[in-house]
């Protein structure tokens, strides 16, 4: 366990990004919150103050985590490979550390920690905004980013989504951890090449579109199966205009949608393939010490 | 008490390149042993085996452990620098030792710091800005405070000026070596380590061509200097290897005849940088 701390904490000393790039965009979005213009903020008069919030919150907090995705995506893709690259992994393997123990404290500091950083970021970053929005703007505004049951269930929407990721792409994770400790140069060349190969391949032989279709699948419909997509769009903007009455979801938990994505067999399915791509990149770093 | 590393027909290969060709060898407990051969011999690939790092064909033991299979409980009581440079360029200097001692429980803090007090490194630079020489020392630092049974070590010393090499060896025997402790070590300066070993291991394509105690090489092998017209008398006695210098020929024997030699010529016992260039060599013809 002792271990495992100090390996994460390594991470943070070589990719010093994993709290530099959420550092920066939250200093972003904070000064556009101080010399934005504000008014521009002003939606629909009849649009509810909750729902102001709600947008504000959702915003805030997608952006992070679409910057987290493709951070986390590089990070996975480098990791074992920049060990080699700069041949310091002759000097980590004379610790008295596995190799399975390396490779799952990178996975865990891609699926994990990289996430949480970036949610504390976000708070962070929503908190200095809304405070400075409130005091800036107008009351009606100031006061819609202020709604405390809507913060408790943006951290709620985080933690879930945080979790589930990390299952769902489970097999994305393993796959660049594979690439990662096996390429000799152009890792991320070679984790494009052998998918397109693949679709290219059943497309020219067979017609069919089957692998193409379960890639796009796994990488886009985390919100199909965690979240419930008949409140689809309400997820995406937190309201919709029926009727021209404007309504919206009495609350974000509303989403939330465990029961149907813990009993998936999709999520197993991927989980399991996931694993046995991990399996394969422990035994590549066992295997391959030299570029 | 089984020797320390026991290696029978040790084998690996790269394809159809056979970096190792059924090698066997030991290493017993207290023994500071060089494992000597010429660029692509082998001895990398020896050591890599030795350490875990690379599978392979044959049956080797170290410390009763099989190495590749068992690499990071072996690492409780092994440690080596298999290659110069290879500290990461972003790990500072400080970091890099709580790193160790964080990992690492036979790691000594304070032997790591009074190592790097001798040093002109400091704690907050990062390795990136070392010299190539800076580097090693805070390697051999970092390696040498861990109380390790066996330290492996190939061209430790590579980078570094002649007064950081002679005072790396110094340490090495002085401060380091203790019976308890086991050190191979590899390097293409044979001169400088001569008189530290008490064994020698000398590899050729693959394969062990001596392994020996360096008092055994001793009683085993001779070299003779003969002057230009006592050639053939010389050679009735069968050497296996025979070099020109300064108008004399020193012939080298295996299981010499010392009193009939000693009638020929100044006979004296071949230096290991010698006896390696003898026996390579010969083996050649």
């Amino acid at each position: 366990m002792n271990t495992a701390i100090w390996l994460i904490r390594r991470e943070f000393w070589e990719n010093r990004a994993i709290w530099m790039i959420p550092a920066v965009i939250g200093a972003i979005m904070t000064l556009a919150a101080l010399f934005g213009r504000i008014d521009l903020m002003s939606m629909p008069s009849q649009m509810p103050s909750r729902a102001v919030g709600e947008a504000f919150l959702v915003a805030v907090g997608a952006t992070f985590f679409a910057i987290m995705s493709i951070y986390s995506t590089w990070y996975l893709l480098d990791c074992l490979y920049a060990d080699r690259k700069d041949r310091s992994v002759l000097f980590w393997k004379s610790m008295p550390i596995s190799d399975t123990t390396t490779v799952l404290a990178k996975l865990v500091t891609a699926l994990l920690v990289i996430p949480v950083v970036y949610f504390a970021a976000a708070d962070l970053a929503t908190l200095l905004m809304a405070f400075i929005i409130s005091v800036r703007a107008s009351s009606s505004i100031g006061g819609s980013v202020w709604h405390f049951d809507l913060w408790l269930q943006m951290q709620v929407l985080w933690i879930y989504l945080i979790m589930t990721a990390a299952i769902w792409y489970l097999p994305v994770a393993g796959y660049l951890l594979v690439v990662s400790a096996w390429a000799k140069r152009a890792v991320m060349l070679w984790s494009i090449l052998p998918p397109l190969a693949l679709i290219l391949a059943e497309r020219w032989f067979f017609a069919t579109h089957v692998i193409f279709n379960e890639l796009a699948n796994r990488l886009l419909s985390l919100p199909r199966v965690a979240f419930h997509t008949d409140l689809g769009d309400k997820f995406w903007g937190p309201s919709v205009v029926d009727n021209g009455v404007i309504r919206t979801p009495a609350s974000l938990w509303s989403l939330l949608d465990a029961y149907g994505f813990f009993s998936s067999p999709e999520t197993w399915a991927g989980a399991g393939v996931g694993i046995t791509l991990i399996v394969c990149a422990v035994q590549l770093r066992t295997r391959r010490t030299e570029i | 008490m089984p020797a320390l590393i026991e290696a029978r027909d040790l084998t690996k290969r790269y394809g159809a390149h056979v970096a190792l060709d059924r090698a066997s060898f030991t290493v017993e407990a207290g023994r500071i042993v060089g494992l000597i051969g010429p660029n692509g011999a082998g001895k990398t690939s020896a050591l890599r085996a030795i350490l875990g790092l690379t599978a392979y064909e044959g049956q080797l033991r170290v410390l009763g452990r099989e190495p590749f299979r068992k690499r990071s409980e072996l690492m409780h009581d092994a440690c080596f620098i298999a290659d110069v440079a290879v500290l990461p360029g972003w790990l500072r200097v400080d970091r890099a030792i709580d790193f160790v001692a964080g990992v690492h429980p036979r790691f000594r803090r304070d032997r790591a710091a009074a190592l790097l007090a001798k040093t002109q490194i400091t704690g907050k630079r990062r390795m990136r800005e070392l010299s190539k020489g800076m580097k090693t020392q805070v390697h051999l630092a970092l390696t040498m405070a861990i109380d390790a049974k066996l330290l492996v070590l190939d061209e430790p010393t590579l980078g570094l000026d002649i007064l950081a090499r002679s005072a790396f060896y110094d340490a090495l025997v002085n401060d380091y070596m203790d019976e308890t402790r086991t050190i191979l070590i590899t390097t293409h300066q044979v001169e400088e380590i001569e008189n530290l070993l008490t064994d020698v291991l000398f590899i050729d394509k693959g394969r062990i061509v001596l392994d020996s105690s360096l008092e055994d090489i001793a009683t085993r092998y001779a070299a003779v200097a003969v002057a230009a017209d006592r050639i053939d008398a010389a050679r009735a006695e069968g050497p296996f290897y025979e070099r020109r210098m300064l108008g004399k020929v020193v012939l080298y024997y295996e299981h010499p005849n010392l009193a009939k030699l000693a009638g020929l010529g100044e006979v004296h016992v071949p230096s290991i940088a010698d006896l390696f260039v003898a026996k390579l060599s010969g083996g050649a013809e």
